[in-house]
Parts: C-alpha cells; structure tokens; sequence
C-alpha cells in the first residue's frame, strides 16, 4: 500500500480534524458574540412614530435612564419595553426552531425533516383556531389563551404520533413518519372546516398565526420561555454524542454502547417540548428549522455536539433579522415574520434538493 | 486458555415461526478465530444477533466471559463486543476520522468528549487499518473496500476482546477480500482478539479461521477445528451443490459445480490432488 512521507505529520493532521471542547467553546463563544452584536444593532433600527413625526431611537436618551414619571422618557420605555423583549423573543424562537430541525433531522435520520414535520405544527393549529372560535379569553399562568391552545395542541399530536409510531411497526423511522403524514392530514382538514366557519375577524388572527409571528411578549412569559427552552437546548446537547451514532441506524448505535429506545424517546421529547413553547409564542414560524441546521452542517459538518449549539445560535441570529426586516421593510405595516423566512427559505431549500439530487460539486 | 463465549443449548424463532437454531452449544476460547457458515437462511445473522444482544434467545444461554448476555447493559455489552457489518454510507456527511471516534461512545462522559486517551486508540486504529491517509474524507468518497476498513478501525478502536463480523467482505473484490482477512488476522495474532466471522466463502473460511461452525438448512451443525469441518462430503451436504475439492500444500478448497459446467460430468472427488 501507498504510504505517506512521515506518520508523524499524518497523526497531528488526526488528531487536528477532532472536535474538542476548547474548539467547541471558541466557536460557541465567537457566534454568541455575533448574535449580541446583531441583536443590539436589530434593537436599534427602525423608526418610533409619534404625533410630531417618525424618528430614530436615539441611543443618548436610552442611556439617561427611565426618568421619574412613565412617559417623560418615550425612546428609553420603547426600546427597553417594546423592541428588547421582541429581539430576545425571536432569538429564543429561531433558536429552539433550529435546535429541534437538528434533532428530527437526526433521529428521523432524513436530511429533509424540520420540526413540524411530525405533525406539531397542525396540533398547534387547532388548538389555536379552537381557542379564537370558541372565544375563551381566560389566560393560564401568563399564557394567553392561544399560546396556552398552541402548547396544548402541539404535544398533545407528538404523543399520539409517538403513540401511534411505536405500536404500527418494526422499523420506528418509517412508521413515526407515517403516522405524522397521517396526523397532519388529518388535523388539516379539520383547521380547513374551522376557518370556513369562522368570522373574518378570528379568521386575520389565526391567518397571522399560522404565517408566524412576533409580537411584543411581556417580560414574565419571556422568563418563563427562556427557562424552559435554554433548559431543553442543554438536555439535547447532553445526548447530542449519541445521536452521531442513532444516525448510523439502531443495530450500528446498539453495537456502539447506545440505549436506541431511550435516546430517541429523550431527544424527541425534548425536541417536541421546544418546538411547542416556540410555537406558543409565535405561531408557525417556517424553514428556519430546516435551513439552518442544513446551513450550519454544510459549513461546520455533522457532529450534533457542533451542529446542536452553533444551529441554536445562528438560528437566532437568522430570526432577529428576518423579524426586524419584518418590522421595517413596510414602514408602519408589519408583516408576520414567517412570510420573511419563507421568502429566505423557499429558494435555499429548492437549492438543496438540487444539491441532494445532483450532487452538484462546487457547493462543497 | 478460557472461553470468552460459551453458548448452550441455544434456541430462536421469529414470532411463530419454526425454530431457526435449535439447542446450539459451543465454546470459543479467547483469541479465536472462528468462522461461522451455512446457506442462506441457516441462521447465520440470527446468531451473530444473539451473541451481539441485538436478539435474545428463547431457551439457552450465551455467556460472554463470566456473566449471561443479559447481565450486560447496551454500554457495557458495546464494552466487550464490537460488531462490524456490511458496509455502507451513512446519511450524513461524517468523516473517516469521526466515524473512527464514535467508537468511544461506550466510555464517554456527560457531554461526550474524547479524552487523550479515547484519541491514542482513535489514531492507532486509524494506523493499524491504514486508514489515517484519507481520514478527513467523508465515506461516501471512499469505495466499498476502504469503507469496510473504515468500519474494522472503529471495531478496533472499541477496544473490546471481542469482534464479530457479518460477512466483512461481500461486494468487495479479491484483492480487498484478501486485505480485509489479512488484516483480522493480524488483529488476531498481535492484539489476541477473539473473532467470530460469519462468512458465505469457506475457502477463506477455511484458509484463515481456526474454528468453524457450520450450520445446516435443517437446524443442524457442526462445529470444530475448521479443517475438520469444511471437508467436501459436509459442504456437498449442507449447501446441497457438487464441487471440486482440491488441496494445495495444507490449504484446502472448494468450487462449486453446476449443471452446466464444461467438464462437471468427467470430474469426480480428488481429495488430494494438486492443480
């Protein structure tokens, strides 16, 4: 066999190509620092409209502080009570969206997969048009009564999807996804017989919902949805060495040392809990969970302990500027967020079906 | 010497079907290479999924040192045996070098980082299967020999005593069937790991494993020194086809004969003639 010049340049090359938790924590650390930068600088743009006319946020008065009495000091309670809490919201939601595309993509082992893909995204639907149909204005533990539907109605369909995928065959791949297919379908057409019965009122809202989009949370809720999202994040990264080895099938992740059953309970679980609090909070918000673990894997490679936090990070960097060109590219008018992504995502996502389908060389 | 695997009276069926294996029993002793061989459908794979844990028997035992299969954890088990199957390309673009590394997935810690030592059995893995030259290549660029070397460096760097094999070299060429047998021998000879080969080519069998167990289409089998069990009136028996046998020196083999053969007719046994 052919061999190289010295074994000593080839082992360093080795032991070079191998992810290590300082490199990890390097390009963790470089990427928050991008997403902080971005998100001051997202908080910053666009104009506040008052009665004397429409103006920038001027960073000066931001700084003076609150002043003494509500209203004296409109540029700092905008941009501490309106814009800041929204770029937060859209971190967290673009993050939990592109962790859990990461995690379906691994254990559904198909590049294609993204978090609604299991059927979350028409649970969360129903429950949200039964909620503006039935008219319920109670609200739970800050929730308002959509978001408290949307959560609801999200992982009351991944239960029955998991349910109705471990008891319909061998291979736990294909059945999850049938029975996802099969919900999805299902609970479509029921959302489709809703809208046609409801008024056009409650009809804009859920339109807006299903599109994605951001508004302004209260603090409390932003708390709440921090917690649980980061805490889910942190979970996956936990398992995310074994999800390298599910992707490589259950007989080879057995032979490996890794407990199938578990892992992909776990991961799924986890997964399906952030998707939902995101959904809760913004409606269906599209494509990000696809395009940017696919974006992030072409660039950094496949090893999930990578893939997991630096999709997390970038898919938060990537929703706090589609939602801020939300909020500016029409003056006043806000669009939803989602038509944003799905405008961004529609082409790279015909762009990778040609590179999946051809393997087009250079995009290497 | 002691034996690492110690089957008895061994049984499995699939759902209600007829038994595949019925009261199997042997024993490998530690540093072994044992062949397993058969038709199809004998229960070959069956096997092998039972000693790796995959299955679990109906009636019997499998003892892998001293404790039953079933003693073991997933983690544990993945500990002692190290399974390398059919190559394939997996769904993502993983490198040569991370496909060698998850084979530590059995030793590590919470968030899953090789330490220095899980590296030094990475590269030697790498060096010993001459793999380490195209180790930042994803497998989908390699070609169907180098990926099955790819996968016996990450049953290598496993670190267990135990290997098995599910037909290591099917679709590969002679040239890369040789390199792969030679290479578990070596692994055999210098690391003193046991190795259980399930394999559809007895004359590599033959060749290279000192143990062979043969199973029949009718539940039956023979095991024993490969030498013994390979000879032509058992194989003629079990795979139901006429041959050739030949010998050249102490290597044995065997050529299946069919209908059609040119001279197929002429041909009688010659144990013991050259070519």
């Amino acid at each position: 066999m052919h061999r190289n010049k010295t074994p000593r340049n080839r082992l360093d090359k080795s032991m070079a190509e191998m992810l290590t938790s300082e490199k990890l924590a390097i390009r963790i650390v470089i990427c928050l620092a991008v997403l902080v930068v971005v998100m001051a600088l997202c908080t910053l743009t666009g104009k506040i409209h008052l009665p004397e006319g429409s103006r920038k946020i001027s960073l000066e008065k931001v700084f003076a502080g609150p002043g003494q009495k509500p209203g004296e000091n409109i540029d700092y309670e905008i941009f501490v009570g309106v814009r800041l809490p929204r770029v937060i919201l859209a971190a967290l939601v673009g993050a939990a969206l592109a962790c859990s595309g990461v995690i379906l993509q691994a254990i559904l082992r198909n590049p294609l997969a993204d978090p609604y893909i299991l059927g979350i995204s028409s649970g969360a639907g129903l429950g949200v048009i039964t909620a503006v149909i039935s008219g319920i204005t109670w609200s739970f533990w800050a929730g308002s009564p959509m978001a408290v539907f949307a959560f609801a109605g999200a992982l009351g369909t991944v239960w029955l999807v998991w349910f109705i995928g471990r008891f319909t065959g061998k291979s736990q791949v294909t059945s999850l996804l049938l029975a996802g297919v099969v919900i999805n379908a299902f609970f479509s057409a029921v959302i489709m017989f809703l809208t046609s019965i409801a008024k056009s009122d409650q009809l804009r809202l859920t339109i807006f919902w299903l599109m994605g989009n951001i508004t302004e949370k209260s603090l409390s809720v932003l708390a709440v949805s921090a917690a649980c999202i980061l805490a889910g994040i942190f979970a996956l990264f936990c398992i995310s060495h074994r999800l390298n080895v599910l992707t490589l099938g259950q007989e080879e992740a057995k032979g490996l040392g890794v407990d199938t059953t578990r892992t992909r309970a776990a991961a799924f679980g986890f997964a399906a809990f952030i998707t939902a609090v995101a959904v809760s909070l913004s409606g269906l918000v599209g494509f990000v969970g696809l395009i940017i673990p696919h974006g992030v894997r072409l660039i950094f490679g496949p090893d999930h302990r990578q893939l997991l936090p630096l999709s997390g990070i970038i898919g938060g960097i990537f929703l706090v500027i589609a939602d801020t060109l939300a909020r500016t590219v029409f003056g006043q008018e806000q669009l939803p967020v989602g038509v944003i992504t799905a405008i961004a995502g529609g082409p790279f996502f015909l762009f990778l079906l040609a590179k999946y389908s051809r393997k087009v060389s250079w995009l290497k | 010497m002691s034996s690492i695997i110690k089957v008895e009276n061994l049984s499995f069926a699939y759902r209600t079907q007829e038994p595949i294996l019925k009261d199997v029993s042997f024993e490998v002793t530690s540093g072994t290479f044992l062949a397993i061989a058969g038709p199809n459908g004998a229960g070959k794979t069956t096997l092998l999924n039972l000693l790796c844990g995959l299955l679990s028997a109906k009636t019997g035992s499998i003892k892998i040192d001293t404790a039953t299969i079933e003693a073991y954890s997933v983690r544990e088990l993945a500990q002692k045996i190290a399974v390398v199957r059919q190559e394939f390309v997996p769904v993502f673009d993983f490198t040569v070098a991370q496909v060698v590394s998850m084979a530590r997935t059995p030793y590590l810690g919470t968030f899953g980082f090789e330490s220095q030592a899980d590296r030094k059995f990475i590269n030697e893995a790498l060096e010993m299967t001459d793999t380490a030259r195209f180790n930042s290549r994803t497998l989908a660029e390699l070609s169907g020999g180098e990926r099955q070397r790819v996968f016996i460096a990450r049953a290598l760097a496993q670190n267990t005593p135990i290997l098995l094999l599910d037909e290591p070299t099917a679709f590969l060429d002679l040239k890369h069937q040789v390199g792969i047998y030679d290479l578990l021998k070596t692994m055999q000879k210098e690391k003193g790991k046991t190795i259980v080969a399930v394999t559809h080519d007895i004359n590599m069998g033959a060749q290279y494993a000192d143990a062979c167990l043969l199973l029949g289409p009718d539940s039956s089998y023979q095991y024993g020194y490969a030498a013994d069990v390979f000879s032509a009136e058992q194989i003629e028996r079990v795979f139901g086809v006429r041959g050739f046998t030949g010998r050249i020196d102490r290597e044995k083999f065997f050529i299946p004969l069919g209908k059609f053969a040119k001279d197929g007719g002429q041909i009688s046994r010659k144990p013991d003639s050259g070519v």
